[in-house]
């Protein structure tokens, strides 16, 4: 038989059944917002290292220009090098269901082997063979194709070459091809060679003997690699030096994951904060009770283990909500993350670690958050707690008091404006709880406008073209630009050059290579806003602008530095000038004549064009009209892109990270409706008598769920009007964590006005929602009940 | 004024005030109170509203401290009592009976009289319930035992909650205005229902209104603004205490 104290705490909860929902839902929201990070990035751990790593990523790449068996075997006998393999990478266009692509494919001497860079297969054949195609996963949603389907690959001016799919393999060192908008595949050195490619490789591939997680052992070995690949007469176009162990988008998906962290653990700060006034308030209700528990005997720490163990129980049934539903939303963000990073979650499994840290949390939480209220309302003198003060509470003093007394308004919302100042403290932490929501989601809003502004501007104003032409061979500039010319719907036109650099560093060794672009100095077709330093100037010679992406990789390129580039194999020496905001890419720009000075040939090979035609499908239909034209007069075209391809392609990725914090901002706004809703029903209920003796004088039941819906919408105003300010604080960290390894974002010093209206209508809607039940249960109370309760 | 008692004090006052704090100064309650109640005596406070009696049973029972003075209660100086310990002593040597009953809304009768039991594990947890049957039994609720106070009459939750009181077999008995809120005919059985737990040896201090229980109660001591003004066997002559 159960002792009484331990029935009358079962019979409490159940009696107060609204009160513990609402505190199991508090728990449960927080804990399964912050849950399903940790789940997330528990998982994510777990695919990381058993699937990325697995795949023994390479730990450097060499672009050479021409790779056999014999410069293989004697790279491979370096002290330094575990393991290589050669590759060819080319770009392509890959045309199925009438729809041209741009595809990348790949050729390597062991593609099926697992050294260096290994190939998972999915489904049907894996490694490729002669003749066959297989499709990087990554790109089968991209491009709807399916094992037993036709590709026609086409290599610059080429001819078409069908090839059947006959397979699908996950690379998970690619940035995924849904992403990029690439074909990725996979074919053997013969079927390259079909398409028109040379028959040797142009990549080296290597992994380190030891020290496979240091970076700087991985530079010294690749230079090594590198001074031998020399040594045969070849030439090492650039090194790539990836941070070793890391993927690619490793950086982005840490960032996402610690800005959701944060959110998650603000929730879960939240969902104590609405513990604490919940259980204050329950502890207020009992207080009598507990006097006459103590009074027949009861130790203060006899009632506060009664109280304690309500509130462990109260976070254990809350867990057996969230965690489940933490753990559900978490496979769902992995497997979207997952995307991101080119694996796969399927057949993982959340380790049982986060899952048991996030039972300790929701059996801690509660009963941390109801510790201090606990012991205080425990510590009540007997004597005052059977005191009984009628109808209950203190006078309102300050706010309360001034706003109560401003003349003119009608007397319902100045008992509205009153009483919501009369428990100062719950107060206090209603306003907090709802303005900290409502700061989220105004910074995850201007977040969204911000990415939409800064990718407006990059591709607005900054890009001021509307596609790019890359063509099969390098031609002189003019010859290119009277080409274009003759085709109908080509606005400004501008020939680029370009090779890829790398810095040679103090130590010899060299960085990773990047795009550098020669234009013209005065470019009407882009105008990027310098950060720091200048743009280009006819007569600097060898100058170059950077981009702040490369700046951050390369901290020695700094505005006023010299820097020896190696450039084709040869050193030369550059100065930078500036630092530019371009995007997230690292890449830098100097003028045309600086890049043919340096490789010797002032050809150029992308032509970049602004169009007279408006909208996406007449530039289509031009780039389409451009390619068949430019092909007839001798220029074949590798690729072309559309600029506003581009822009959606990164909006929607970039958009899709802060939609995800709009999502965890909504959490915070739920806790914070349930804070609101806690609150008004404790009014309600501690002002039973009070609320009689308005009917006893003739409040109707309009005038009773007025007062109620009045006071929640004083607090909800209230909390707006915090919330405003709060938010820029919120924003600038936001949009600073967003910037450090997506796209940079200006942080706006000042709350956006469509997101401080979008939150005035949301916080009146949550208020009404949260106020409807405590109004309801207010106007259901009948003045004969209100007057005997007690 | 001061009465002694024929036989041994079981509570025992010595020099007792209470001043409670105020926004215009201190209240004075008590008054350099002095008073003995011998074992088994069934004792009536009486006098008007403000004078005292209330607080002079907060203080016999420990719910309340004196701002001086001393309060002895068989054997133990309650006043000195830390307050870790104050709730197990009362629950082990004092019953209180409420004006308003005071019984947990959640609980049944059977289980309210149970509750010291388990607070101060007087009883071994098996015989609980049959020994609050039987106070309830005692009191003339055995068929309310399964109920909740809010299915009892008034005096039938009176009675639970005396038998409540008794349920750790405490040396004293205390009641504040235990029919005050209750009907003649029922206030006149729950006096008698003191004066017959006197008669078995029950020491009872009760808190009173009621002119009747002066005609119950073994010894009557009346108060005025905070001190004894009256104090003797069976009723004391009103003239005594407006004299």
């Amino acid at each position: 038989m159960a002792s009484p104290r331990w029935t009358k705490v079962r019979r409490d909860l159940w009696l107060h059944k609204a009160r513990t929902v609402m505190v199991v839902l508090a728990v449960a929201v927080g804990i399964a917002g912050a849950g399903a990070v940790l789940d997330t990035w528990a998982l994510l751990r777990v695919v990381v290292r058993e699937e990325y790593l697995a795949t023994n990523p390479p730990s450097a790449t060499l672009w050479v220009d021409s790779v056999d068996a014999g410069l293989l075997a004697t790279v491979r006998a370096l002290p330094g090098v575990r393991a290589a393999v050669a590759r060819r990478t080319v770009v392509a266009t890959a045309t199925s269901g009438g729809v041209g692509r741009t595809a990348m494919l790949f050729a390597g001497s062991d593609l099926g082997g697992s050294e260096v860079g290994r190939v998972v297969r999915e489904a049907g054949d894996w490694p490729p063979g002669e003749g066959g195609f297989v499709l990087e996963a990554s790109s089968e949603s991209f491009v709807e194709l399916a094992i037993g389907d036709s590709v026609a690959l086409r290599l610059g001016s080429g001819a078409e070459v069908v090839l059947p799919v006959t397979g699908i393999a996950r690379d998970a060192g690619l940035a995924p091809g849904w992403m990029e908008h690439i074909v990725y595949g996979f074919l053997t050195p013969g079927t390259l060679a079909r398409l028109g490619a040379p028959a040797t490789f142009d990549q080296l591939q290597i992994t380190v003997r030891e020290g496979e997680m240091d970076r700087s052992h991985i530079r010294r070995v690749a230079a090594d690699v590198a001074e031998a690949v020399s040594a045969t007469g070849r030439r090492v176009e650039s090194v790539e030096v990836p941070e070793p162990g890391e993927h690619i988008h490793a950086a982005q998906m840490d960032s996402l994951l610690l800005t959701q962290g944060a959110f998650g653990a603000l929730a879960l700060l939240l969902s104590a904060v609405l513990v604490i006034n919940l259980v204050t308030a329950m502890l207020a209700g009992q207080v009598r009770e507990i006097g006459i528990m103590k009074a027949v005997g009861a130790r203060a720490g006899q009632v506060a283990a009664m109280y304690m163990v309500v509130a462990l129980a109260l976070g254990l049934v809350a867990a057996l909500v969230a965690i489940p539903l933490g753990a559900v939303a978490a496979r769902a963000y992995a497997r979207f993350a997952a995307e991101l990073l080119n694996f796969s979650v399927e057949g993982y499994r959340i380790p049982s670690w986060a899952l048991v840290a996030q039972l300790g949390v929701a059996a801690i939480l509660p009963m941390a958050a109801a510790a201090i209220p606990i012991v205080r309302g425990c510590r009540i003198p007997v004597a005052e707690a059977l005191r009984d003060l009628g109808i209950s509470g203190p006078g309102e003093r300050g706010p309360g008091r001034i706003l109560g007394g401003l003349g003119g308004a009608a007397r319902p919302f100045l008992l509205s404006l009153r009483n919501a100042f009369r428990r100062r403290q719950r107060m206090a932490l209603t306003l907090a709880t709802l303005a900290l929501g409502g700061a989220v989601f105004m910074a995850s809003l201007d977040l969204r406008t911000t990415i939409r502004g800064s990718v407006g501007e990059l591709f607005g104003k900054s890009l001021r073209y509307d596609m790019s032409l890359r063509f099969v061979e390098p031609h002189a500039p003019d010859s290119i630009v009277a080409a274009i010319r003759a085709t109908e719907g080509v606005g400004e036109l501008e020939a680029w050059s370009g090779v890829t650099a790398s810095v040679r560093h103090d130590d010899g060794l060299l960085g990773n290579g990047f795009s550098l672009t020669g234009l013209a100095w005065d470019s009407r077709l882009v105008a990027f806003p310098p950060l720091e330093g200048r743009w280009l100037r006819e007569d600097d010679g060898r100058a170059m602008v950077v981009s702040r992406r490369l700046a951050a990789e390369e901290p020695g390129l700094r505005p006023g530095a010299t820097v020896t580039l190696v450039v084709g194999g040869k050193e030369s020496v550059w100065s930078v000038v500036g630092i530019v905001d371009m995007g997230p890419g690292a890449t830098a720009f100097t003028s045309r004549a600086a890049v043919a000075e340096t490789v010797g040939d002032a050809r150029a090979r992308v032509a970049v064009l602004s169009a007279t035609v408006v909208g996406t499908a007449s530039e289509s239909e031009l780039i389409q009209r451009l390619r068949r034209d430019l092909e007839d007069a001798g220029f074949p075209v590798e690729s072309g892109q559309l600029v506003q391809a581009s822009r959606v392609a990164m909006e929607d990725h970039l958009l899709m990270v802060a939609g995800f914090l709009v999502l965890m901002s909504q959490l915070t706004i739920v806790v914070g409706g349930l804070a609101l809703a806690s609150t008004m029903s404790l009014s309600v209920m501690e002002r039973t008598r009070e609320i009689g003796v308005l009917r006893a004088i003739g409040a109707r039941h309009r005038t009773i769920a007025l007062i109620i819906q009045g006071e929640g919408l004083v607090v909800a105003v209230l909390s707006w009007a915090l919330a405003v300010p709060l938010s820029v604080p919120m924003s600038v960290a936001v949009a600073k964590s967003f910037g450090r390894v997506m796209l940079p974002v200006p942080a706006g010093m000042a709350p956006q006005a469509g997101a401080v209206l979008a939150w005035l209508g949301l916080v009146v809607v949550v208020s009404a929602l949260a106020c409807a039940w405590p109004a309801r249960s207010a106007t259901r109370i009948t003045t004969a009940q209100a007057l005997a309760y007690e | 004024m001061l009465q002694p008692s024929p036989a041994p004090a079981l509570i025992a006052l010595r020099g007792v005030s209470k001043v409670y704090p105020g926004p215009a100064g201190g209240f004075t309650a008590l008054s350099d109170v002095s008073l003995d109640v011998a074992a088994g005596s069934f004792v009536a406070v009486v006098g008007p509203s403000g004078c005292g009696k209330s607080t002079l049973l907060s203080l016999i029972s420990g719910v309340d401290r004196p701002t001086g003075g001393e309060v002895v209660v068989g054997g133990t100086a309650v006043h000195a009592l830390p307050e870790r310990r104050l709730s197990e002593w009362r629950g082990r040597t004092v019953g209180i009976v409420f004006q308003f009953f005071q019984l947990l809304p959640t609980l049944t009768s059977a289980e309210n009289v149970m509750l010291p039991m388990d607070f101060c594990g007087t009883w071994p947890n098996r015989e609980r319930r049959g020994r609050a049957e039987a106070l309830l039994e005692r009191l003339g609720v055995a068929d309310q035992a399964d109920k909740l106070p809010s299915a009892l009459s008034g005096g039938q939750q009176q009675r639970v909650a005396i038998a409540r009181a008794l349920a750790n077999a405490p040396a004293v008995l205390l009641a504040d205005e235990p029919t005050g809120n209750l009907d003649s005919r029922t206030s006149a059985a729950i006096l008698d229902l003191f004066a017959s737990l006197s008669d078995e040896g029950q020491t009872v201090v009760m808190v009173t209104h009621e002119s009747a229980a002066r005609t119950h109660a073994s010894r009557t001591i009346e108060m005025a603004d905070g001190r004894v003004v009256a104090d003797g066997v069976g009723a004391v002559p009103a003239e005594a205490a407006h004299g």
